[in-house]
Protein backbone atom coordinates (compact mmCIF):
# COMPACT_ATOMS: atom_id res chain seq x y z
CA UNK A 1 0.00 0.00 0.00
CA UNK A 2 1.47 3.23 -1.12
CA UNK A 3 0.62 5.94 1.37
CA UNK A 4 1.38 8.73 -1.12
CA UNK A 5 -1.07 7.26 -3.58
CA UNK A 6 -3.73 6.79 -0.96
CA UNK A 7 -3.25 10.39 0.06
CA UNK A 8 -3.67 11.69 -3.46
CA UNK A 9 -6.67 9.39 -3.98
CA UNK A 10 -8.33 10.74 -0.87
CA UNK A 11 -7.58 14.30 -1.88
CA UNK A 12 -9.19 13.66 -5.24
CA UNK A 13 -12.25 12.05 -3.68
CA UNK A 14 -12.74 14.42 -0.76
CA UNK A 15 -11.83 17.88 -1.91
CA UNK A 16 -10.61 20.33 0.68
CA UNK A 17 -9.55 17.79 3.27
CA UNK A 18 -6.48 18.16 5.43
CA UNK A 19 -4.09 15.24 5.20
CA UNK A 20 -0.58 14.73 6.38
CA UNK A 21 1.70 11.76 6.21
CA UNK A 22 3.47 11.11 9.49
CA UNK A 23 6.63 9.13 9.01
CA UNK A 24 7.68 6.46 11.41
CA UNK A 25 11.43 6.34 11.79
CA UNK A 26 11.57 2.98 13.50
CA UNK A 27 12.49 -0.22 11.62
CA UNK A 28 8.84 -1.17 11.26
CA UNK A 29 8.38 1.93 9.15
CA UNK A 30 4.65 1.98 9.72
CA UNK A 31 3.82 5.40 8.43
CA UNK A 32 0.47 6.86 9.20
CA UNK A 33 -1.99 9.37 7.89
CA UNK A 34 -3.14 12.30 9.98
CA UNK A 35 -6.68 13.30 9.10
CA UNK A 36 -8.37 16.62 9.56
CA UNK A 37 -11.33 16.43 11.91
CA UNK A 38 -13.82 18.07 9.55
CA UNK A 39 -13.69 15.49 6.78
CA UNK A 40 -12.74 12.41 8.79
CA UNK A 41 -16.05 10.62 8.31
CA UNK A 42 -16.09 11.22 4.53
CA UNK A 43 -12.50 10.03 4.28
CA UNK A 44 -13.35 6.94 6.31
CA UNK A 45 -16.34 6.21 4.05
CA UNK A 46 -14.10 6.60 1.03
CA UNK A 47 -11.46 4.26 2.46
CA UNK A 48 -14.07 1.67 3.20
CA UNK A 49 -15.99 1.86 -0.07
CA UNK A 50 -13.26 2.58 -2.63
CA UNK A 51 -13.01 -0.51 -4.87
CA UNK A 52 -9.24 -0.41 -4.80
CA UNK A 53 -8.78 0.02 -1.09
CA UNK A 54 -11.85 -1.63 0.46
CA UNK A 55 -10.55 -1.18 4.01
CA UNK A 56 -13.54 -2.96 5.47
CA UNK A 57 -12.09 -3.98 8.82
CA UNK A 58 -11.11 -1.68 11.66
CA UNK A 59 -9.06 -3.92 13.87
CA UNK A 60 -7.96 -1.55 16.56
CA UNK A 61 -8.71 1.90 17.87
CA UNK A 62 -6.58 3.31 20.60
CA UNK A 63 -5.79 6.58 22.30
CA UNK A 64 -2.42 8.19 22.86
CA UNK A 65 -1.52 11.07 25.11
CA UNK A 66 1.65 12.60 23.78
CA UNK A 67 3.76 14.49 26.26
CA UNK A 68 5.25 17.88 25.61
CA UNK A 69 8.36 17.04 23.70
CA UNK A 70 11.59 18.90 23.18
CA UNK A 71 13.78 18.18 20.21
CA UNK A 72 17.24 19.65 19.97
CA UNK A 73 19.34 19.96 16.84
CA UNK A 74 22.81 21.30 16.33
CA UNK A 75 23.05 24.17 13.89
CA UNK A 76 26.20 25.79 12.64
CA UNK A 77 25.89 29.53 12.88
CA UNK A 78 28.33 32.23 11.85
CA UNK A 79 29.03 34.52 14.73
CA UNK A 80 31.42 37.26 15.72
CA UNK A 81 33.64 35.94 18.47
CA UNK A 82 36.25 38.37 19.71
CA UNK A 83 35.91 40.45 16.56
CA UNK A 84 36.56 37.47 14.30
CA UNK A 85 33.84 35.78 12.35
CA UNK A 86 33.75 32.10 13.27
CA UNK A 87 31.50 29.16 12.70
CA UNK A 88 30.02 28.15 16.03
CA UNK A 89 27.81 25.20 16.78
CA UNK A 90 24.62 26.11 18.51
CA UNK A 91 21.94 23.88 19.96
CA UNK A 92 18.46 24.89 18.98
CA UNK A 93 15.58 23.55 20.91
CA UNK A 94 12.09 23.25 19.53
CA UNK A 95 9.24 22.58 21.89
CA UNK A 96 6.19 20.70 20.70
CA UNK A 97 3.24 20.87 23.06
CA UNK A 98 1.61 17.57 23.94
CA UNK A 99 -1.65 16.50 22.44
CA UNK A 100 -4.22 13.74 22.52
CA UNK A 101 -4.64 11.41 19.63
CA UNK A 102 -6.87 8.57 18.48
CA UNK A 103 -5.28 5.95 16.24
CA UNK A 104 -7.22 3.64 13.94
CA UNK A 105 -5.76 0.53 12.32
CA UNK A 106 -7.53 -0.52 9.16
CA UNK A 107 -7.27 -3.72 7.16
CA UNK A 108 -9.04 -5.11 4.16
CA UNK A 109 -10.53 -8.55 4.41
CA UNK A 110 -11.45 -8.51 0.76
CA UNK A 111 -8.17 -7.29 -0.73
CA UNK A 112 -6.06 -8.82 2.03
CA UNK A 113 -3.97 -5.77 2.63
CA UNK A 114 -3.25 -3.47 5.51
CA UNK A 115 -2.73 -2.01 7.92
CA UNK A 116 -3.47 1.59 7.17
CA UNK A 117 -2.92 3.70 10.27
CA UNK A 118 -5.10 6.77 10.70
CA UNK A 119 -4.53 9.41 13.32
CA UNK A 120 -7.00 11.98 14.55
CA UNK A 121 -6.15 14.75 16.95
CA UNK A 122 -8.60 16.88 18.90
CA UNK A 123 -7.99 20.59 18.97
CA UNK A 124 -6.62 20.68 22.50
CA UNK A 125 -6.82 18.64 25.64
CA UNK A 126 -8.94 20.84 27.84
CA UNK A 127 -12.11 22.22 26.31
CA UNK A 128 -12.11 21.13 22.65
CA UNK A 129 -11.66 17.40 22.98
CA UNK A 130 -14.15 16.32 20.36
CA UNK A 131 -13.48 14.08 17.40
CA UNK A 132 -15.91 12.70 14.86
CA UNK A 133 -16.85 9.14 15.65
CA UNK A 134 -16.01 6.56 13.01
CA UNK A 135 -18.40 4.03 14.52
CA UNK A 136 -21.02 4.70 11.81
CA UNK A 137 -18.40 3.59 9.29
CA UNK A 138 -16.82 0.69 11.17
CA UNK A 139 -19.08 -0.85 13.75
CA UNK A 140 -16.14 -2.51 15.50
CA UNK A 141 -14.92 0.88 16.68
CA UNK A 142 -17.85 1.28 19.06
CA UNK A 143 -16.44 -0.23 22.25
CA UNK A 144 -12.92 0.98 21.58
CA UNK A 145 -14.08 4.54 21.11
CA UNK A 146 -15.97 4.21 24.36
CA UNK A 147 -12.76 3.04 25.98
CA UNK A 148 -10.86 6.05 24.63
CA UNK A 149 -13.63 8.30 25.91
CA UNK A 150 -13.36 6.62 29.29
CA UNK A 151 -9.60 6.65 29.67
CA UNK A 152 -8.52 9.70 27.66
CA UNK A 153 -11.59 11.88 27.72
CA UNK A 154 -11.91 12.32 23.97
CA UNK A 155 -15.55 12.91 23.08
CA UNK A 156 -16.61 11.17 19.89
CA UNK A 157 -19.40 13.05 18.17
CA UNK A 158 -21.89 10.82 16.43
CA UNK A 159 -21.16 7.83 18.61
CA UNK A 160 -24.37 5.89 19.23
CA UNK A 161 -23.73 5.09 22.88
CA UNK A 162 -20.95 7.10 24.45
CA UNK A 163 -20.71 5.97 28.05
CA UNK A 164 -17.86 4.92 30.25
CA UNK A 165 -16.98 1.31 29.64
CA UNK A 166 -14.29 0.38 32.17
CA UNK A 167 -14.59 2.82 35.04
CA UNK A 168 -17.82 3.40 36.92
CA UNK A 169 -20.25 6.01 35.69
CA UNK A 170 -19.67 8.36 38.61
CA UNK A 171 -15.94 8.55 37.90
CA UNK A 172 -14.80 11.93 36.62
CA UNK A 173 -11.13 11.59 35.73
CA UNK A 174 -9.48 10.07 32.71
CA UNK A 175 -6.85 7.77 34.14
CA UNK A 176 -4.73 7.11 31.06
CA UNK A 177 -3.96 10.79 30.58
CA UNK A 178 -0.47 11.74 31.56
CA UNK A 179 -1.70 14.51 33.84
CA UNK A 180 -3.97 12.17 35.79
CA UNK A 181 -3.36 12.43 39.51
CA UNK A 182 -4.23 9.17 41.18
CA UNK A 183 -5.60 9.10 44.71
CA UNK A 184 -2.71 8.39 47.03
CA UNK A 185 -3.65 5.35 49.05
CA UNK A 186 -0.27 3.72 49.19
CA UNK A 187 1.00 2.17 52.36
CA UNK A 188 4.49 1.34 53.47
CA UNK A 189 5.82 -1.96 52.27
CA UNK A 190 9.30 -3.31 51.78
CA UNK A 191 9.58 -2.89 48.04
CA UNK A 192 12.32 -1.99 45.59
CA UNK A 193 9.91 0.33 43.77
CA UNK A 194 11.02 3.81 44.71
CA UNK A 195 7.86 5.37 43.30
CA UNK A 196 5.73 3.30 45.66
CA UNK A 197 7.94 4.15 48.63
CA UNK A 198 7.82 7.85 47.81
CA UNK A 199 4.03 7.78 47.48
CA UNK A 200 3.63 5.88 50.71
CA UNK A 201 5.80 8.47 52.45
CA UNK A 202 3.58 11.25 51.13
CA UNK A 203 0.46 9.36 52.20
CA UNK A 204 1.92 8.91 55.65
CA UNK A 205 2.67 12.62 55.90
CA UNK A 206 -0.93 13.45 54.96
CA UNK A 207 -2.19 10.88 57.43
CA UNK A 208 0.02 12.28 60.16
CA UNK A 209 -1.43 15.76 59.70
CA UNK A 210 -4.92 14.57 60.42
CA UNK B 1 -59.87 -45.86 77.05
CA UNK B 2 -59.63 -49.27 75.45
CA UNK B 3 -56.69 -51.18 76.86
CA UNK B 4 -56.27 -53.16 73.63
CA UNK B 5 -55.91 -49.87 71.74
CA UNK B 6 -53.11 -48.68 74.03
CA UNK B 7 -51.56 -52.07 73.84
CA UNK B 8 -51.40 -52.06 70.04
CA UNK B 9 -50.66 -48.43 69.27
CA UNK B 10 -48.63 -47.51 72.33
CA UNK B 11 -45.23 -48.44 70.88
CA UNK B 12 -46.03 -46.62 67.67
CA UNK B 13 -46.96 -43.51 69.62
CA UNK B 14 -43.71 -43.74 71.54
CA UNK B 15 -41.79 -44.17 68.29
CA UNK B 16 -43.60 -41.18 66.83
CA UNK B 17 -42.65 -39.04 69.78
CA UNK B 18 -39.07 -40.28 69.57
CA UNK B 19 -38.93 -39.54 65.83
CA UNK B 20 -40.26 -36.01 66.29
CA UNK B 21 -37.85 -35.59 69.18
CA UNK B 22 -34.93 -36.64 67.03
CA UNK B 23 -35.91 -34.06 64.47
CA UNK B 24 -36.54 -31.29 66.94
CA UNK B 25 -33.67 -31.93 69.39
CA UNK B 26 -30.81 -30.74 67.14
CA UNK B 27 -32.78 -27.67 66.15
CA UNK B 28 -33.58 -26.92 69.75
CA UNK B 29 -29.97 -27.42 70.75
CA UNK B 30 -28.79 -25.13 67.98
CA UNK B 31 -31.34 -22.56 69.07
CA UNK B 32 -30.25 -22.79 72.67
CA UNK B 33 -26.60 -22.63 71.62
CA UNK B 34 -27.18 -19.46 69.65
CA UNK B 35 -29.10 -17.98 72.59
CA UNK B 36 -26.21 -18.72 74.91
CA UNK B 37 -23.18 -17.97 72.76
CA UNK B 38 -23.76 -16.35 69.37
CA UNK B 39 -25.53 -13.04 69.41
CA UNK B 40 -27.74 -12.21 66.48
CA UNK B 41 -26.34 -9.47 64.30
CA UNK B 42 -28.81 -8.49 61.63
CA UNK B 43 -28.03 -5.53 59.43
CA UNK B 44 -29.39 -3.72 56.39
CA UNK B 45 -26.84 -5.20 53.99
CA UNK B 46 -26.87 -8.63 55.58
CA UNK B 47 -30.64 -8.90 55.35
CA UNK B 48 -30.82 -7.45 51.86
CA UNK B 49 -31.87 -9.56 48.91
CA UNK B 50 -28.96 -11.54 47.54
CA UNK B 51 -28.07 -10.28 44.08
CA UNK B 52 -24.54 -11.59 43.58
CA UNK B 53 -23.16 -8.66 45.53
CA UNK B 54 -25.02 -6.00 43.60
CA UNK B 55 -27.61 -3.83 45.20
CA UNK B 56 -31.07 -5.16 44.64
CA UNK B 57 -33.54 -2.54 43.61
CA UNK B 58 -36.86 -3.71 42.25
CA UNK B 59 -36.22 -7.41 41.95
CA UNK B 60 -38.90 -9.91 42.95
CA UNK B 61 -41.70 -7.44 42.38
CA UNK B 62 -42.86 -8.91 39.12
CA UNK B 63 -43.55 -12.59 38.85
CA UNK B 64 -44.63 -13.93 35.52
CA UNK B 65 -46.13 -17.42 35.67
CA UNK B 66 -45.45 -18.19 32.05
CA UNK B 67 -44.32 -21.73 32.75
CA UNK B 68 -47.83 -22.50 33.94
CA UNK B 69 -48.82 -22.80 30.29
CA UNK B 70 -46.04 -25.27 29.64
CA UNK B 71 -47.26 -27.34 32.54
CA UNK B 72 -50.80 -27.47 31.10
CA UNK B 73 -49.58 -28.40 27.63
CA UNK B 74 -47.33 -31.06 29.12
CA UNK B 75 -50.31 -32.54 31.01
CA UNK B 76 -52.50 -32.61 27.90
CA UNK B 77 -50.06 -34.13 25.47
CA UNK B 78 -47.79 -36.22 27.64
CA UNK B 79 -49.44 -37.33 30.86
CA UNK B 80 -52.76 -37.90 29.12
CA UNK B 81 -51.10 -40.33 26.69
CA UNK B 82 -49.83 -42.42 29.59
CA UNK B 83 -53.40 -42.89 30.81
CA UNK B 84 -54.92 -43.30 27.37
CA UNK B 85 -52.83 -46.32 26.42
CA UNK B 86 -53.95 -48.61 29.30
CA UNK B 87 -57.46 -47.22 28.88
CA UNK B 88 -57.48 -48.28 25.23
CA UNK B 89 -56.00 -51.71 25.98
CA UNK B 90 -58.50 -52.51 28.71
CA UNK B 91 -61.42 -50.72 27.05
CA UNK B 92 -63.56 -53.79 26.22
CA UNK B 93 -63.35 -55.17 29.74
CA UNK B 94 -64.19 -51.95 31.54
CA UNK B 95 -67.38 -51.26 33.41
CA UNK B 96 -69.58 -48.33 32.56
CA UNK B 97 -68.51 -46.47 35.72
CA UNK B 98 -64.83 -46.75 34.88
CA UNK B 99 -65.44 -45.53 31.34
CA UNK B 100 -67.38 -42.52 32.60
CA UNK B 101 -64.61 -41.70 35.09
CA UNK B 102 -62.06 -41.86 32.33
CA UNK B 103 -64.18 -39.66 30.08
CA UNK B 104 -64.49 -37.06 32.83
CA UNK B 105 -60.71 -37.13 33.17
CA UNK B 106 -60.35 -36.62 29.43
CA UNK B 107 -62.96 -33.86 29.47
CA UNK B 108 -61.02 -31.96 32.11
CA UNK B 109 -57.89 -32.13 30.01
CA UNK B 110 -59.74 -31.22 26.83
CA UNK B 111 -61.04 -28.18 28.66
CA UNK B 112 -57.43 -27.19 29.25
CA UNK B 113 -56.65 -27.83 25.60
CA UNK B 114 -59.50 -25.57 24.51
CA UNK B 115 -58.31 -22.88 26.90
CA UNK B 116 -54.72 -22.97 25.66
CA UNK B 117 -55.93 -23.09 22.07
CA UNK B 118 -57.98 -19.96 22.59
CA UNK B 119 -55.00 -18.31 24.29
CA UNK B 120 -52.97 -18.93 21.17
CA UNK B 121 -50.33 -20.95 22.97
CA UNK B 122 -50.40 -23.74 20.41
CA UNK B 123 -49.26 -21.46 17.61
CA UNK B 124 -45.54 -22.02 17.35
CA UNK B 125 -43.57 -18.85 16.59
CA UNK C 1 -10.04 -30.58 82.21
CA UNK C 2 -6.52 -31.37 83.18
CA UNK C 3 -4.39 -31.92 80.11
CA UNK C 4 -2.33 -34.72 81.63
CA UNK C 5 -5.40 -36.61 82.75
CA UNK C 6 -6.84 -36.22 79.29
CA UNK C 7 -3.73 -37.65 77.69
CA UNK C 8 -3.63 -40.51 80.14
CA UNK C 9 -7.25 -41.30 79.40
CA UNK C 10 -6.73 -41.15 75.67
CA UNK C 11 -3.86 -43.61 76.02
CA UNK C 12 -6.34 -45.95 77.65
CA UNK C 13 -8.72 -45.50 74.72
CA UNK C 14 -11.08 -43.08 76.45
CA UNK C 15 -11.75 -39.98 74.45
CA UNK C 16 -12.64 -36.85 76.37
CA UNK C 17 -13.45 -33.46 75.05
CA UNK C 18 -14.82 -30.12 76.05
CA UNK C 19 -17.74 -28.29 74.56
CA UNK C 20 -15.36 -25.71 73.18
CA UNK C 21 -13.18 -28.28 71.45
CA UNK C 22 -16.21 -30.04 70.03
CA UNK C 23 -17.59 -26.77 68.75
CA UNK C 24 -14.30 -25.75 67.14
CA UNK C 25 -13.83 -29.21 65.68
CA UNK C 26 -17.26 -29.02 64.08
CA UNK C 27 -16.64 -25.58 62.69
CA UNK C 28 -13.19 -26.20 61.31
CA UNK C 29 -14.19 -29.47 59.70
CA UNK C 30 -16.90 -27.90 57.58
CA UNK C 31 -15.67 -24.54 56.41
CA UNK C 32 -17.58 -24.02 53.21
CA UNK C 33 -16.15 -21.49 50.83
CA UNK C 34 -18.15 -19.11 48.71
CA UNK C 35 -18.01 -19.83 45.00
CA UNK C 36 -16.47 -16.87 43.32
CA UNK C 37 -13.21 -16.03 41.63
CA UNK C 38 -11.98 -12.65 40.55
CA UNK C 39 -8.97 -13.41 38.36
CA UNK C 40 -6.31 -15.98 37.57
CA UNK C 41 -5.93 -17.15 41.19
CA UNK C 42 -9.40 -18.60 40.86
CA UNK C 43 -8.02 -21.19 38.46
CA UNK C 44 -5.65 -22.38 41.17
CA UNK C 45 -8.53 -22.38 43.64
CA UNK C 46 -10.56 -24.55 41.27
CA UNK C 47 -7.59 -26.87 40.86
CA UNK C 48 -7.33 -27.13 44.64
CA UNK C 49 -10.91 -28.24 44.92
CA UNK C 50 -10.48 -30.89 42.23
CA UNK C 51 -9.33 -34.48 42.61
CA UNK C 52 -5.58 -33.98 42.44
CA UNK C 53 -5.32 -31.66 45.42
CA UNK C 54 -8.68 -32.53 46.92
CA UNK C 55 -9.66 -29.77 49.31
CA UNK C 56 -12.45 -32.12 50.44
CA UNK C 57 -9.95 -33.74 52.79
CA UNK C 58 -10.31 -30.67 54.97
CA UNK C 59 -14.07 -30.50 54.79
CA UNK C 60 -14.16 -27.60 52.38
CA UNK C 61 -15.30 -29.27 49.20
CA UNK C 62 -18.73 -27.73 49.21
CA UNK C 63 -18.36 -24.42 47.40
CA UNK C 64 -21.61 -22.63 48.05
CA UNK C 65 -23.06 -20.41 45.36
CA UNK C 66 -24.86 -18.26 47.93
CA UNK C 67 -23.25 -16.24 50.70
CA UNK C 68 -26.05 -17.30 53.03
CA UNK C 69 -24.58 -20.78 53.29
CA UNK C 70 -20.87 -19.97 53.11
CA UNK C 71 -18.38 -19.62 55.94
CA UNK C 72 -15.25 -18.71 54.05
CA UNK C 73 -14.56 -16.14 51.41
CA UNK C 74 -11.52 -16.91 49.30
CA UNK C 75 -10.69 -13.61 47.61
CA UNK C 76 -8.93 -15.20 44.66
CA UNK C 77 -7.60 -12.59 42.32
CA UNK C 78 -7.29 -8.93 41.54
CA UNK C 79 -9.91 -6.82 43.26
CA UNK C 80 -10.65 -3.91 41.01
CA UNK C 81 -12.14 -0.79 42.50
CA UNK C 82 -15.24 -1.41 40.45
CA UNK C 83 -15.59 -4.88 41.99
CA UNK C 84 -14.71 -4.00 45.59
CA UNK C 85 -18.22 -2.90 46.69
CA UNK C 86 -19.66 -6.17 45.46
CA UNK C 87 -17.03 -8.20 47.31
CA UNK C 88 -17.65 -6.31 50.54
CA UNK C 89 -21.41 -6.65 50.12
CA UNK C 90 -21.07 -10.40 49.63
CA UNK C 91 -18.93 -10.59 52.74
CA UNK C 92 -21.55 -8.67 54.68
CA UNK C 93 -24.25 -11.04 53.49
CA UNK C 94 -22.44 -14.08 54.82
CA UNK C 95 -23.70 -15.33 58.19
CA UNK C 96 -21.32 -15.41 61.09
CA UNK C 97 -18.82 -16.96 61.79
CA UNK C 98 -17.12 -15.95 58.57
CA UNK C 99 -13.51 -16.04 57.50
CA UNK C 100 -11.52 -14.53 54.68
CA UNK C 101 -8.48 -15.86 52.87
CA UNK C 102 -6.77 -13.27 50.67
CA UNK C 103 -5.25 -15.39 47.95
CA UNK C 104 -2.44 -14.06 45.83
CA UNK C 105 -0.43 -10.88 45.58
CA UNK C 106 -3.31 -8.89 44.10
CA UNK C 107 -5.79 -9.64 46.85
CA UNK C 108 -3.15 -8.86 49.46
CA UNK C 109 -1.77 -5.59 48.12
CA UNK C 110 -2.69 -5.04 44.49
CA UNK C 111 0.29 -7.09 43.41
CA UNK C 112 1.75 -6.31 40.01
CA UNK C 113 -1.16 -3.95 39.36
CA UNK C 114 -0.65 -1.93 42.53
CA UNK C 115 0.04 1.27 40.63
CA UNK C 116 -2.88 0.74 38.30
CA UNK C 117 -5.67 3.27 38.42
CA UNK C 118 -8.44 0.78 39.01
CA UNK C 119 -6.92 -1.81 41.33
CA UNK C 120 -7.66 -1.94 45.01
CA UNK C 121 -4.42 -2.14 46.98
CA UNK C 122 -5.49 -5.09 49.07
CA UNK C 123 -8.92 -6.31 50.11
CA UNK C 124 -7.99 -5.89 53.79
CA UNK C 125 -8.77 -2.22 53.39
CA UNK C 126 -12.44 -3.15 53.61
CA UNK C 127 -12.83 -6.57 55.22
CA UNK C 128 -10.85 -8.34 57.94
CA UNK C 129 -8.57 -10.96 56.42
CA UNK C 130 -7.65 -14.04 58.42
CA UNK C 131 -4.99 -15.59 56.22
CA UNK C 132 -2.89 -13.98 53.48
CA UNK C 133 -1.27 -16.19 50.86
CA UNK C 134 1.49 -14.60 48.81
CA UNK C 135 2.20 -15.81 45.30
CA UNK C 136 1.27 -14.92 41.78
CA UNK C 137 -0.67 -17.12 41.68
CA UNK C 138 -0.12 -19.28 44.77
CA UNK C 139 0.08 -22.97 44.09
CA UNK C 140 -2.73 -25.21 45.33
CA UNK C 141 -0.43 -26.40 48.11
CA UNK C 142 -0.22 -22.81 49.32
CA UNK C 143 -4.00 -22.52 49.41
CA UNK C 144 -4.21 -25.76 51.36
CA UNK C 145 -1.57 -24.46 53.74
CA UNK C 146 -3.62 -21.31 54.22
CA UNK C 147 -6.62 -23.47 54.83
CA UNK C 148 -4.82 -25.52 57.48
CA UNK C 149 -3.63 -22.27 59.05
CA UNK C 150 -7.23 -21.12 59.21
CA UNK C 151 -8.25 -24.40 60.79
CA UNK C 152 -5.57 -23.99 63.43
CA UNK C 153 -6.83 -20.49 64.06
CA UNK C 154 -10.38 -21.75 64.49
CA UNK C 155 -9.14 -24.50 66.78
CA UNK C 156 -7.51 -21.99 69.09
CA UNK C 157 -10.59 -19.82 69.46
CA UNK C 158 -12.24 -19.74 72.83
CA UNK C 159 -15.94 -19.84 73.42
CA UNK C 160 -16.10 -17.28 76.19
CA UNK C 161 -13.92 -14.58 77.61
CA UNK C 162 -12.60 -11.31 76.32
CA UNK C 163 -10.56 -12.84 73.49
CA UNK C 164 -13.45 -14.78 72.04
CA UNK C 165 -13.83 -14.49 68.27
CA UNK C 166 -15.80 -11.73 66.66
CA UNK C 167 -18.93 -13.70 65.91
CA UNK C 168 -19.42 -14.54 69.58
CA UNK C 169 -19.12 -10.94 70.68
CA UNK C 170 -22.26 -8.87 70.42
CA UNK C 171 -20.31 -5.61 70.35
CA UNK C 172 -18.18 -6.52 67.35
CA UNK C 173 -19.70 -5.66 64.00
CA UNK C 174 -20.82 -8.25 61.50
CA UNK C 175 -21.11 -5.77 58.65
CA UNK C 176 -18.45 -3.49 57.28
CA UNK C 177 -18.77 -0.30 55.29
CA UNK C 178 -19.58 -0.95 51.67
CA UNK C 179 -17.59 1.56 49.61
CA UNK C 180 -19.45 3.76 47.17
CA UNK C 181 -18.30 4.83 43.74
CA UNK C 182 -16.91 8.33 44.09
CA UNK C 183 -15.81 10.96 41.61
CA UNK C 184 -12.11 10.13 41.96
CA UNK C 185 -11.89 7.04 44.13
CA UNK C 186 -14.01 4.74 46.22
CA UNK C 187 -15.71 6.47 49.12
CA UNK C 188 -14.31 5.88 51.68
CA UNK C 189 -10.95 4.74 50.25
CA UNK C 190 -10.43 2.46 53.24
CA UNK C 191 -12.17 1.31 56.36
CA UNK C 192 -10.14 3.13 59.00
CA UNK C 193 -11.30 0.74 61.71
CA UNK C 194 -9.60 -2.10 59.89
CA UNK C 195 -6.86 -0.40 57.99
CA UNK C 196 -4.45 1.69 59.99
CA UNK C 197 -1.22 0.24 58.72
CA UNK C 198 -0.17 3.51 57.09
CA UNK C 199 0.40 5.09 60.48
CA UNK C 200 1.41 1.89 62.15
CA UNK C 201 4.21 -0.66 62.12
CA UNK C 202 6.64 1.65 60.41
CA UNK C 203 9.93 2.51 62.03
CA UNK C 204 9.65 6.13 63.22
CA UNK C 205 6.36 6.58 61.43
CA UNK C 206 3.73 8.83 62.96
CA UNK C 207 1.48 6.99 65.34
CA UNK C 208 3.91 4.21 66.18
CA UNK C 209 3.76 4.90 69.87
CA UNK C 210 0.01 5.04 70.17
CA UNK C 211 -2.00 2.14 68.80
CA UNK C 212 0.43 -0.63 68.20
CA UNK C 213 -1.49 -3.58 69.51
CA UNK C 214 -2.40 -6.11 66.84
CA UNK C 215 -5.92 -6.11 65.58
CA UNK C 216 -8.01 -8.97 66.85
CA UNK C 217 -10.98 -10.57 65.20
Amino acid sequence: MNLEKIKSDIEAAVPGCRLQIILNGSPSGQHSLLLGREHAVEIARFLRDDPELRLDYCSNVTGVDWLDSETSEKVKVKKLVDGVEQEVEEVRKTRTPGYLEAVYHLYSMEKKHGPLVLRLRPENRTDHVTLPSLTPVWRSAEFQEREIFDLYGIIFEGHPDLRRILMWDEFEDHPMRKDYVEPNDYEYEPTPHDAVLEKSKQARAIEGQR
Amino acid sequence: MNSAFTHIYGPIAILMIAAVGFAIAPLAMAWLWSKKFSPRKPGPVKNATYECGLESNDAFLRFRPEYYLYAIVFLIFDVEAIFLLPFAVAFTGLTVGASIAMLIFLLLLVEGLVWTWRKGVLIWV
Amino acid sequence: MDLELKEALSRQGIFTTTLEELYNWGRRSSVWPLTFGLACCAIEMIATSMARYDLARFGAEVFRPSPRQADLMIVAGTVTKKMAPQVVRLYNQMPEPKYVIAMGACAISGGPFKQGYNVLKGIDRYIPVDVHIPGCPPRPEALMDAFITLQKKIDAQSLTGADRPRHLNAEEPSEFIVPQYGAHDLEPPKNVKLWNIITKNIPNGPGTASDNEPRKD
